[in-house]
């Protein structure tokens, strides 16, 4: 099976072992964010995607999950 | 050829360093050039005869004993001539004819290449190989510099054999590196042909493995990354005719705080309540060894690692510098500073700086830790250049010129400056930072630019007034891109490779795709070749591995291991890692394969498709025509006809560079024996317009 976002192969939850690693790393970041910010998981993603320093896989995976609203486990607010 | 008088056959490693060998050990200064077939050697007379003929840096290299069909792994082996092993030979074969032949008519050999592991490899192969087996009656020239007076020394205090242990260090170096090299390329590219019946050149090696792993490693940390939010308050505050800007104490995490403080503190006035001021001397630099010559070389003027090596080289045969290829950062007084000043002094650029040394009453450099056992740091021997320097040669000369005359200089003495304001109750900084004293910067000259940032002169109870706080959002940063200098400083600290191949090594990365770009990025070629050495032979890409065999190595240099049983272990070694590709072929032949076919794709692609925005820009072919074109990857899915023309002839690739005219994508074309230029794709460009009018 291939990777939600690229074609490599599926490691754990639908990604490859590049793009989990970014989505474990987005997922965890997300508490620092919602409390420096007071930010929704959605416009975080957003954020994310649009940021210079964030990583390449990461904003892959943002991307992602913005285009097919995916929403985690973490920060329904 | 016809040679009746017996003679010394010295051989140097270069031509370069052959005629200026003979014409130092020539009486009068004379050598006769002669020319065989296209081989120049020279003849001189001192005590007696001497004849010095050149090699071509490597005439010998190690090579598969058996042709085909070829074992797996391919553990027999030999040193044979490189026309031999290799596509493209040039002129060896006639060069090592011309060799033997006057070998035959010499009664003594010197073997005269440069003092280190390749030179020592070079001179012993054409002693055993070339000329019959006179490796055990040769003696040695041992020398830093190609002047007159070095090597004239260096011939009346011959070494009375070759340093074998060198040798043999080297040569095992070298075999150990093939075997890895040869056998583990071999098998990843084996794997990749067999997925996608098509060849990729694919290679790893010793050194190329864990040196990949370092940059996947970090391309991994920044691919990853993801950016914390802070806070800083920055105070525009006014202070006589200057305006300062104060940074707040504190890093702020969350949003609301810090906007909270700064309108706390906004429309009050500031108070100095401390000034810290520390002076700190800043010593003298450590003269330079190969690396850090490279590694200052990319930093001030961004040239590449290996052309740096190749400037200084041709600067060590024109003797104008000592030997580059040194990791000693020691000068040692034999070499006569005196000397050098004084001859450096006769040097327009270098008349008042050599002066002003020549002028203290004892001269000591500033040394660092590493020696090398066979040379000195690298340093100027105050020879004239014959003719004004241009390019990288000139800026490296330049370059080692003053790094020698500020090792000899004083520290320079600095001060940092912090200035507390309180506005509001809340603690803002003020930082300065000024060169109180040159010191040895005055040697660097522009080279040696500091940070300066002095502040006003402030007294604590002075009140300051604020014009203006204002929060700002700022990210954390993912961990820096290496660059050439600071990845071959990295391969330094972690002893993988030596001073000699680690530029070449970073070249063979670029070359074979798995990185690219000046801040490096590893491609995703680059990562599935890490990848699959991490899983099927974790030991080859590690840098414990690598760092134990050039351990060995030294001990070999020592006197301490033997060489064959360092191969033998290294063997070992390798076989099972080799059984595990072989059986796991398939897996890596895939993954190889999708990304090298990826590497080769992404070599073509140019941008973003200005028309349907989903697709990209690629150079390819027509199916019909053969013809090259610019068009957008959805072309052939039929959802996107945005198309360009490009020149048929010659050799066309992205810029990745906007047009400075209209900000559209450009292409480099570069027609065979002419230069190149950069096309914009924009018809209606109108740098293009004029272009055509012209």
């Amino acid at each position: 099976m291939s990777c939600k976002v690229c074609n490599r192969a599926v490691i754990e939850e639908g990604f490859c072992e590049w793009h989990l690693l970014a989505y474990r790393n987005l997922t965890d970041r997300f508490p620092v964010w919602q409390k420096a910010m007071e930010i929704t998981w959605k416009d975080y993603l957003s954020q994310i995607a649009e940021n210079s320093s964030a990583g390449n896989w990461v904003k892959e995976v943002a991307k992602y999950l913005i285009e097919k609203g995916e929403n985690t486990n973490v920060g329904k607010s | 050829m016809q040679r009746l008088e017996k003679y010394t056959l010295i051989i140097t490693e270069k031509p370069d360093a052959a005629s200026r060998i003979a014409e130092a050990l020539g009486n009068n200064g004379e050598a006769r050039k002669f020319t065989e077939n296209g081989v120049p050697y020279y003849e001189a007379h001192r005590d007696k005869k001497l004849i010095v003929v050149p090699a071509l840096g490597h005439l010998y290299t190690v090579a598969a004993k058996k042709k085909k069909p070829l074992e797996n792994p391919i553990l027999d082996y030999a040193w044979v001539p490189r026309y031999e092993a290799e596509r493209n030979p040039s002129r060896i074969k006639t060069w090592l004819q011309v060799i033997a032949k006057l070998g035959e008519e010499a009664d003594s050999f010197i073997d005269a290449c440069d003092y280190d592991i390749e030179g020592s490899i070079i001179g012993y192969c054409i002693l055993k190989y070339t000329c019959g087996n006179r490796e055990n009656e040769a003696k040695r020239m041992k020398y830093s510099t190609l002047t007159k007076e070095e090597l004239e020394k260096s011939y009346d205090e011959l070494m009375p054999q070759l340093d074998f242990n060198l040798i043999n260090a080297g040569l095992a170096r070298h075999e150990v590196d093939w075997l890895y090299g040869i056998n583990l390329s071999r098998a990843l590219t084996a794997a990749a042909k067999k997925a996608g019946n098509q060849y990729i050149t694919l290679s790893t090696g010793r050194v190329q493995g864990p040196t990949l792993k370092f940059l996947a490693l970090r391309e991994r940390n920044i691919a990853s990354f993801v950016p914390n939010p802070y806070w800083t308050l920055k105070a525009k505050i006014d202070f006589g005719d200057n305006v300062l800007e104060a940074n707040h104490e504190r890093i702020f995490e969350v949003e609301a705080e810090a906007k909270a403080t700064a309108t706390h503190c906004k429309s009050r006035n500031g108070k100095i309540t401390r000034i810290e001021k520390r002076q700190f001397r800043q010593n003298p630099p450590f003269p330079f060894d190969l690396s850090s010559l490279q590694v200052e070389a990319y930093r001030l003027f961004k040239i590449a690692p290996k052309q740096t090596s190749s400037a200084a080289q041709k600067l060590y045969l024109d003797a104008l510098i000592s030997y580059p290829r040194t990791s000693s950062q020691k000068l040692p007084a034999q070499i006569g500073y005196q000397k050098i000043l004084k001859n450096l002094a006769k040097i327009r650029e270098y008349t008042l700086l050599a002066g002003e040394l020549l002028a203290k009453d004892h001269l000591k450099p500033n040394e660092g830790k590493k020696t090398d056992s066979a040379h000195p740091a690298i340093y100027p021997t105050g020879k004239k250049p014959a003719k004004p320097l241009v390019g990288a040669e000139k800026s490296i000369y330049d370059l080692v010129v003053r790094r020698f005359l500020s090792t000899f200089g004083d520290s320079a003495l600095r001060q940092t400056s912090k200035v507390i304001l309180e506005i509001g109750g809340q603690n803002f900084t003020l930082s300065g930072m000024q060169t109180l004293k040159q010191g040895w910067l005055q040697f660097y000259g522009s080279l040696g630019i500091l940070r300066e940032n002095p502040l006003p002169s402030m007294n604590e109870g002075d009140e300051v007034s604020v014009k203006k706080i204002r929060p700002e959002g700022e990210f954390t940063e993912p961990p820096p891109r290496y660059n050439p200098s600071s990845l071959l400083r990295k391969m330094d600290q972690e002893n993988v490779g030596t001073k000699a191949t680690r530029a070449g090594i970073l070249q063979t990365l670029y070359e074979r795709k798995y990185i690219h770009g000046e801040r490096i990025t590893v491609t995703e070629l680059g990562f599935e070749v890490t990848d699959v050495l991490r899983k099927y032979c974790p030991s080859i890409a590690s840098v414990e591995f690598t760092r134990r065999l050039e351990e060995k190595m030294s001990e070999i240099q020592q006197g301490k291991e033997n060489k064959s049983g360092v191969i033998a272990e290294a063997v070992e070694i390798l076989k099972p890692v080799i059984a595990s590709l072989k059986e796991n072929e398939k897996p890596i032949g895939e993954k190889l394969f999708r990304a090298g076919r990826q590497a080769t794709l992404e070599e073509r692609i140019i941008g973003e498709c200005p028309t349907c925005h989903s697709g990209k820009l690629i150079i390819t072919h027509s199916k019909r025509t053969g013809k090259r074109f610019v068009g957008c990857s959805n072309y052939f899915k039929g959802t996107c006809k945005t198309a360009f023309p490009l020149p048929q002839r010659g050799f066309v690739k992205p810029t990745n560079k906007s047009c400075k005219e209209c900000g559209w994508m450009t292409v480099l074309v570069w027609p065979k024996g002419k230069r190149p230029w950069n096309l914009c794709l924009n018809p209606q460009c109108s740098q293009k317009r004029r272009s055509i009018k012209k």
